[in-house]
């Protein structure tokens, strides 16, 4: 994006900012990687800074915070994996805008059903670990939740899930022994 | 003359004012010659007030009329356990004024803090106007990020009272960052370690040609370098005590003696391996001995005394970079600030956590008014920016039923910022929302910090959970809270602007600037000072406009006294967590002459009560909801927790 935008393409644009999702918002493809989220951002920040347009008059100001202001909310939705993915998921349904406490929710709710897994031998192994777990045999959580993952390699929460379910063992076993040295 | 616009470190223990021109940037120094000038006021016998190193030498002479470390108490209400802790060690005496503000009492008069602040900028703008050779208005002031939104609009009061237009509020470890990287073409991640006096903030950084961004910050406002005298103090004030029988805290004179050696030792220490504290004949015993202080302490000495304080900043740290999702290995640079870091110790700790040697090459007592004084410049003069995209430090709240505090907009977020969230009503046909707004990081309602509150009637009535209101908070780029209430079904609102508590009303700003106390105040400076434009000079006029709304404060006043009505959370809050009595903040311990506002709805008291036991909750229940407010008012209600 340009960094300067004529006056009158600010006020359009802050016009039309309700039809706008977060990728246009940022005028970035929904592929992008996250660093270029951030330096969209940047780009975006430039251009859009209320500091870089105090000279201008007090409708045009209110133009530019209104558009700062969004391109921030894009921001703190699409700088994090898991509320970009709720967000990818709700834009698909027509939704364009998302608060962040929606976000984090609905990642939440994504990472529920995404641990019970999507193959038959992946749910089956999954739902056996979390039997383990609730029993408190980490040792045996880990195994079946490592098996579930050989069903679904590309699942990121049985692998995030294995790293909680070590860190948990890890801490337990400190308990017992006190702190390795 | 061209206009010129200063930054100010307005610090706890020592102040520096920093200008650019002609693309470089320097700190002005005041008439002798310093860097810096202690944040020091002193009230003379002959009425006279001054400022500065000099006010400081007087603290010994006459400790209750010397007021330092104000910062710590700026903004704060009298009840907090800040002011609580300062009234047990500060020798000037710390006074309750309205509304649970903080007061000095100097003799028969009693100074508000932005007053004693105002003091201190004063000292700096004429610095500066002696310096520059004319007047100078326009200022950016530097605050430590995790400063609430009343401590900074304190700040601001303060400026005002000073005779300064406030450009921006700059968090401190930002504008230390734009003194290390502005203009340098990097593109870096850094972190900004600043251990002030009083308190410690961990900020980190993304350092880009000329965008700054913020990605997390996070602070602890009871620690600092005065905490490390403290630990000196204690070690002497023991062990004097253990051989003489003499407690050195109860002499005021004696005290204040041994703070300055403490302060010097620490200082020392920061060049030397070792020092030896002396202090000849500071008491004389019952005998009339004269009996004096000696001891020697070394860096290992020293170190054992305060680990503990440098490991807390640790952990701070560990929250500031998990915040940002970051490691220490992905950043690129340390930067210290203030006056405690020059220690060997911080610094061989910092380098030992951080896995890198900080950067030594820009002074820590000058690196935050050079970077606010680059800021100054960039927002008078378009050409050289560098665009700041901060984040809000501490998480924006409202409170609900039980005595809770629910998140709107988490802290570390990236401002300007907007976010709603949906509440609904709490009782049947109820008439009215009072919407609470914190700042904190308590899910308790009465651990964070009140910032205000207004009243909310224009929406439908309805049975209880039927009413969707949407509470909108935005921040702006000045930090300036917004929050604003809607009807869903009917597109009604309501909103206030939350600026308030600095502990002054706008008239007694008024009064304040008609009666010119701080007018009083001596410059340090010679005479040339004298003749540079005086520090009453002009007061922008719209300043007046920019702080403090005439009815903010008015709001709050009276909504005590209303029938409160609580808001629930839409989802968040599931009814077994409603706990007892709705409880009010504005009670907080210490302060039981407030009134304790009429709470508990009928309805509210039911589900209270289904938690709860106790007979009034069981008339509430037995009431007929929805109807008056039940006169089940619990008087003696102490949470529990």
């Amino acid at each position: 994006m340009s960094d300067v935008l004529a006056p009158t393409e600010i006020l359009a644009l802050a016009k039309i900012l309700d039809e706008l999702d977060y990728y246009q918002v940022l005028h970035i493809g929904t592929g992008v990687s996250a660093t270029d989220v951030r330096q969209a951002f940047h780009a975006s920040s430039r251009a859009f800074h209320p500091d870089a347009n105090r000279h201008l008059d007090a409708d045009h100001r209110e133009a530019i915070a209104r558009i700062a202001t969004r391109v921030t909310e894009a921001y703190t939705v699409l700088r994090d994996p898991k509320r970009r993915r709720a967000y990818d998921e709700a834009l698909r349904d027509g939704q364009n805008r998302m608060q962040i406490a929606e976000a984090e929710a609905r990642a939440e709710q994504q990472a529920t059903v995404e641990l019970e897994g999507a193959t038959p031998n992946g749910r089956r192994y999954s739902a056996l670990a979390r039997q383990d777990e609730s029993r408190g045999d980490l040792t045996a959580a880990i195994r079946n939740l490592q098996t579930a993952a050989t069903f679904e390699p590309g699942n990121v929460h049985f692998k995030n899930k294995l790293q909680q379910l070590r860190a948990a063992q890890e801490a337990q076993r400190r308990g017992k022994k006190g702190f390795p040295i | 003359m061209a206009e010129v616009a200063i930054g100010i470190d307005l610090g706890t223990s020592n102040s520096c004012v920093s200008i650019m021109r002609g693309g470089s940037v320097e700190v002005i120094p005041n008439a002798y010659g310093e860097a810096t000038s202690a944040s020091v006021v002193a009230f003379r016998e002959d009425g006279e007030i001054t400022v500065g190193n000099a006010a400081k030498a007087n603290i010994i002479h006459a400790p209750s009329l010397t007021v330092y470390s104000s910062k710590r108490l700026i903004g704060r209400y009298f009840f907090s356990e800040e002011v609580k802790k300062a009234r047990a060690i500060c020798s000037y005496r710390i006074v309750e004024g309205p509304n649970h503000s903080v007061r000095i009492q100097i003799r028969d008069d009693q100074y508000s803090l932005p007053e004693v602040s105002a003091m201190v900028l004063k000292e700096m703008k004429a610095v500066a106007e002696a310096h520059l050779g004319q007047t100078v208005t326009k200022a950016v002031v530097a605050v430590p990020a995790y400063f609430n939104d009343n401590q900074r609009q304190a700040t601001k009061d303060a400026a005002r009272i000073a005779g300064l237009d406030v450009l921006r509020i700059l968090n401190e470890p930002t504008a230390a960052a734009l003194a290390y990287g502005f203009g340098q073409g990097l593109t870096q991640k850094v972190a900004v370690y600043d251990l002030g006096g009083g308190t410690f903030d961990i900020s980190v950084l993304e350092i880009g040609t000329d965008v700054f961004e913020v990605l997390s910050t996070s602070g602890d406002t009871f620690l600092g370098g005065d905490d490390f005298d403290d630990r000196v103090i204690d070690l002497l004030a023991d062990e004097f005590s253990a051989s003489h029988g003499v407690n050195l805290r109860k002499d005021p004179y004696a005290f204040e003696k041994l703070k300055v050696a403490a302060e010097n030792a620490k200082k020392n220490l920061s060049v030397d391996d070792a020092v030896e504290i002396r202090i000849p004949g500071i008491i004389t015993s019952e005998s009339g001995e004269a009996l004096s202080v000696e001891r020697h302490i070394d860096q290992g000495e020293f170190s054992s005394l305060v680990m503990d304080l440098v490991m807390r900043t640790f952990k701070v740290c560990d929250e500031a970079l998990q915040s940002a999702n970051l490691t220490v290995r992905d950043l690129d640079g340390v930067i210290l600030v203030g006056g405690p870091t020059r220690l060997p110790l911080i610094r061989k700790a910092v380098g030992d956590y951080f896995q890198k040697s900080p950067q030594t090459d820009i002074d820590p007592d000058e690196v935050v008014a050079k970077g606010a004084a680059i800021h100054a410049a960039s927002l008078t003069d378009l050409e050289q920016g560098a665009y700041l995209l901060d984040v809000t430090p501490l998480s924006l709240r409202i409170g609900v039923a039980g005595g809770l505090a629910e998140t709107v907009i988490e802290r570390n977020t990236p401002v300007p910022i907007e976010q709603t969230r949906t509440f609904t009503t709490f009782q049947d046909f109820q008439e009215r929302v009072k919407i609470r707004v914190y700042q904190g990081e308590s899910r308790q309602a009465e651990g964070n910090e009140r910032l205000g509150q207004f009243e909310f009637a224009s929406f439908r009535k309805a049975r209880r959970g039927e009413v969707e209101i949407d509470v909108t908070f935005s921040i702006d780029s000045d930090g300036l809270v917004l929050v604003t209430a809607c009807d869903r079904a009917t597109g009604q609102q309501a909103s206030t602007e939350i600026t308030l508590s600095s502990g002054l009303s706008e008239s007694e700003i008024e009064d304040i600037l008609e009666r010119g106390d701080t007018d009083r105040v001596q410059t340090a400076s010679p005479e040339d000072v004298g003749s540079a434009p005086s520090a009453d000079a002009t007061l922008e006029p719209e300043a007046d406009e920019d702080l403090l709304p005439d009815d903010s404060e008015e709001d709050l006043e009276e909504l005590d006294d209303g029938d409160a009505i609580e808001l629930m959370a839409g989802v968040e809050t599931p009814p077994a967590e409603l706990r007892g009595n709705t409880l009010d903040m504005d009670e907080p311990e210490g302060a039981p002459d407030d009134p304790v506002p009429l709470e508990t709805p009928a309805a509210s008291a039911s589900a209270a009560g289904a938690a709860q036991d106790g007979a009034a909750a069981r008339d509430a229940y037995l009431g007929d909801a929805g109807s008056e407010l039940a006169a089940y008012v619990d008087n003696d209600e102490p949470e529990s927790k």
